[in-house]
């Protein structure tokens, strides 16, 4: 079910827009507010829905195999590092939920800007950031050329 | 020059007369402008249908006080405060725009109506008032619109690619800013000068105040009436959202 908002409750403020993983949330040029720009691209992640502070956005299914009329409300509380679920049903059923927004502590995350530059020969390996030890191993599992059928190398 | 009144002084090359009219015409516009805008958005339709369903899906009544206290904490929070805005920079500056708009209107209605000529003295505090609001609308209005328009913050466009929601924003500012140019050329007795900023000024405030069916003008009509809608849907329990969680997960 992809993404919309609600454009009376949205206030342009645009977490979404940094948020989305698929780069479909953007600003509406008549209104300034946000709207799904791609429907179908939709990851269906809900982060914008989780990262909106006004609860602007709902999710909803494609019109041609889910009438309208059902709904998917999130709750997000950072004081009590809760979210919270509403899920209602076409035929009228509700189902709520809570869980914590994260399962590690408020704050822990490193950003990107708090690492250090990597190493040239870093940039050129072709192990991943944090790669073998974010991993918890020791190294990467890897084919040897003697490994690979004839013809690959 | 901030503290004498600068309509007076156009009386040099403008009967009061026709300040006073244009007002007039002005508010007509703006009127004109909010219904057709209402009629395009059918925004009074979409409002009653919400009220309806609210009223289907309330689990408590509210009674007459319970929603002027609600009425109250929204004029209080989303109308004097800005409540709604979860950057509190975009809150300031807002907040910065509304007070320096309600100056500016108020007290350009005064001086043109009250004080149309030299012959009636003006408190010195109307216009200084009007210079009040029109900095305070100039300081607000240029941060917003070159440090936190969201589709030039978030979404990378570039500043000067204007597009149909920079409407408000352009004419608002020309107008307050062509409004400070002419007081101040005004008084230096330049009268060709003085003509062409007051020009100006008086284009983009018509196109402030005549393009309200294409901008958000009207918004300061719609966004109270949404905000206690809101309120009232949350106190009825006929919001949609699911209720707080109980549990803190952080202790």
């Amino acid at each position: 079910m992809p993404t919309f908002v609600y454009m009376t409750s949205c206030d342009g403020c645009g977490e979404c827009v940094d948020i989305c993983p698929s780069d479909i949330m953007h600003i509406d040029p008549t209104h300034r507010r946000a709207y799904n720009i791609e429907p179908n691209f939709c990851w269906e992640c809900y982060s914008c829905v989780k990262a909106c502070p006004q609860n602007a956005i709902d999710v909803r299914g494609y019109s041609d195999f889910a009438p309208l009329g059902h709904s998917v409300r999130v709750l997000r509380d950072e004081e009590k590092a809760t979210i919270s679920w509403k899920i209602k049903f076409r035929d009228g059923r509700e189902k709520n939920f809570v869980s914590p927004i994260r399962t590690t502590p408020w704050g822990s995350i490193k950003s990107a800007s708090d690492y250090e530059v990597p190493s040239p020969e870093a940039l050129n390996s072709q192990e991943l950031a944090h790669e073998p030890d974010g991993l918890n191993i020791n190294k990467l599992p890897a084919l040897t050329p003697g490994q690979l059928k004839l013809g690959v190398v | 020059m901030f503290t004498s009144n600068p309509f007076a002084d156009l009386t040099v090359f403008l009967p009061p007369q026709a300040m006073q009219v244009y007002i007039v015409l002005m508010i007509f516009a703006v009127v004109i402008g909010t219904v057709a805008d209402m009629i395009h958005k059918k925004s009074g339709q979409y409002f009653i249908q919400r009220q309806k369903k609210s009223k289907a899906d309330a689990t408590r009544v509210l009674s007459g006080a319970d929603k002027a206290s609600l009425a109250v904490k929204t004029i209080v929070v989303e109308v004097a405060t800005a409540g709604e805005f979860c950057n509190p920079q975009r809150r300031i500056s807002h907040m910065l725009m509304f007070y320096g708009f309600l100056f500016y209107l108020g007290t350009t209605v005064v001086m043109i109506f009250g004080y149309p000529t030299h012959a009636t003295p003006i408190p010195s505090i109307i216009p200084l008032l009007w210079n009040i609001g029109i900095l305070m609308l100039m300081i607000g209005g240029y941060w917003f619109f070159f440090l936190l328009r969201v589709n030039v913050v978030r979404d990378g466009q570039p500043v000067f690619r204007l597009v149909l929601a920079d409407l408000f924003i352009v004419t608002l500012l020309g107008s307050v800013t062509f409004a400070f140019i002419w007081a101040i050329v005004q008084s230096t007795g330049n009268l060709t000068a003085t003509k062409i900023s007051f020009g100006l000024y008086i284009l983009f405030t018509t196109l402030l105040f005549g393009t309200v069916r294409w901008s958000k003008l009207a918004h300061m009509f719609f966004k109270p009436v949404v905000a206690f809608q809101r309120r009232v849907e949350e106190a009825s329990g006929a919001s949609s959202l699911p209720a707080p969680a109980t549990r803190n997960e952080r202790s």
